[in-house]
């Protein structure tokens, strides 16, 4: 089996656009729905996805194998990217409001990317059977990217404890992915 | 004193600064503990991203995108200097130098050895950029053929290794002020067993250096992209090579030189 995302991205490390294209093609829904995710943000979304691609076309980011899948990658270089915007523009809560500005969501995805309408049910479904304060833990280190500092004056808790925390609740988490639909690792 | 085990966290988020940065790579270098960690938090974070709510992006989007990313890479090249090669070198036999050293019998210095006869017998050409092949054609079959896409001059330079077998692989070097990318392609490979890599080196002079491994495919195709950063800098690289390897590890070759090519 050909690795097609690696294939890429040779052809556009090479200089190709058609290439560059085609992952972007690929990944454009995925990457901005994240980054609304992240941000809540639909002009924040579209520039964090401008970055991203500027940083994969002049590469200011490099990928190799030894960095894992290509969508986990990409992935995690477009959440350092929306996180620092978030950062540099303040504009990290999500509020209701915002929410409420969000385009419609639709439910059609890319052929590629068929294993996230799959697993995105099973995710949510986990997250939802987190405690509060465990949602909470996942939603401020991951979704928000915040320092342990951060974590710890948000949460009212010792700062000694954050890590931990933090650990317990995505290791619950993945407890219940495991023993939900199962079969999300994958990706 | 901080202790480095407790900002992994902070690592893992981006949270600190360059001091801070390098301070814990250091110390990660040795620390199985903060390894395990961050490994294990992309492992329980890598399902995350997929728990977003598809969102269609605004009409539009990609246009803008595309053309503000096209857009960059063309203010790029108005402003650096093409990575190239002088055009007076566009194919480049064994130099006397290399071949003198060869006498210290080397592994790597057998490989170039075998590379040089094939250099020789004409199999062996190391090409550089679209530039120097448009206006040097005198050997056109010989010549990778000029791809009809722009931008390739960030490709610094581009060769075709050859060894023994039918084996062949296409190796571009991308120069970037990070250190750079080596990328590699190969075709009609052998099969490997168990645990063997082809693992991909970097020569400089006789020292080899590791860029990478990969595994073929059963139709023998392999590729792989290598981040040049962790390399030494500054270093005008002799040679690119491919060995098959028992496994990953390899920190000097085990195998013999499959197919190779002066850079
Ligand atoms: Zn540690």
């Amino acid at each position: 089996m050909r690795n097609r995302d690696l294939e890429l991205y040779l052809q556009m490390a090479d200089g190709n656009k058609q290439s560059l294209e085609a992952i972007y093609d690929k990944y454009e829904k995925l990457l901005y729905s994240f980054v609304i995710k992240l941000s809540g943000d639909q002009t924040l979304a579209e520039e964090a996805l401008q970055e991203v691609f500027i940083k994969l076309w002049t590469k200011k980011a490099v990928y190799d194998e030894s960095k894992g899948k290509f969508s986990s990658w990409i992935v995690t270089i477009t959440r350092y990217t929306a996180i620092d915007l978030i950062r540099k523009n303040k504009k990290s809560a999500v509020s209701i409001e915002e929410e409420t500005d969000l385009p419609e969501q639709s439910d059609q995805t890319t052929e590629d990317l068929v294993e996230w309408k799959e697993q995105g049910e099973t995710i949510r479904t986990a997250m939802n059977q987190l405690s509060i304060e465990q949602k909470e833990m996942v939603d401020l280190f991951y979704f928000k990217g915040l320092s342990q500092r951060e974590i710890a004056e948000q949460c009212d808790i010792p700062l000694g404890t954050v890590k931990g925390r933090i650990r317990l609740a995505l290791k619950h988490l993945k407890k219940n992915l495991s023993t939900g639909k199962g079969g999300v690792y994958d990706a | 004193m901080r202790n480095e085990c407790d900002v992994v966290i902070d690592y893992f988020n981006d949270q600190l600064n360059e001091d801070e940065k390098k301070a814990f790579e250091a110390h990660l270098e040795n620390c199985k503990d903060c390894q395990e960690e961050l490994e294990e938090l992309r492992l329980l974070t890598g399902d995350l991203p997929f728990a977003a709510e598809p969102v269609d992006p605004p009409e539009g989007m990609k246009e803008r995108v595309l053309t503000s990313v096209f857009s960059e890479s063309t203010e790029e090249s108005d402003d650096e200097a093409p990575v190239t090669k002088p055009a007076e070198t566009p194919v480049v036999p064994m130099s006397k130098q290399t071949a003198s050293k060869s006498k210290r019998n080397s592994w790597v210095m057998r490989g170039l050895a075998a590379a040089l006869l094939l250099s020789l017998a004409g199999n062996i050409y190391a090409l550089v950029n679209e530039q120097d092949i448009a206006e040097q054609p005198e050997d056109p079959e010989e010549v990778t053929p000029p791809e009809e896409d722009e931008g390739t001059d960030q490709v610094a330079e581009r060769v075709q290794l050859q060894g023994e077998s039918s084996a062949s692989a296409t190796a571009a070097m991308i120069n970037r002020d990070n250190g750079g990318i080596l990328t590699l392609q190969a075709e009609q490979l052998e099969q490997l067993d168990g645990e063997e890599v082809y693992q991909v080196w970097l020569l400089e002079g006789e020292t080899p250096h590791r860029a990478g491994s990969f595994i073929s495919n059963e139709n023998g195709d392999g590729a792989v992209a290598y981040s040049m950063e962790g390399l030494p800098e500054g270093i005008d690289w002799d040679a690119v090579a491919i060995t098959k390897e028992p496994d990953a590890n390899s920190e000097t070759p085990q195998g013999n030189i499959l197919l190779s090519a002066e850079l």
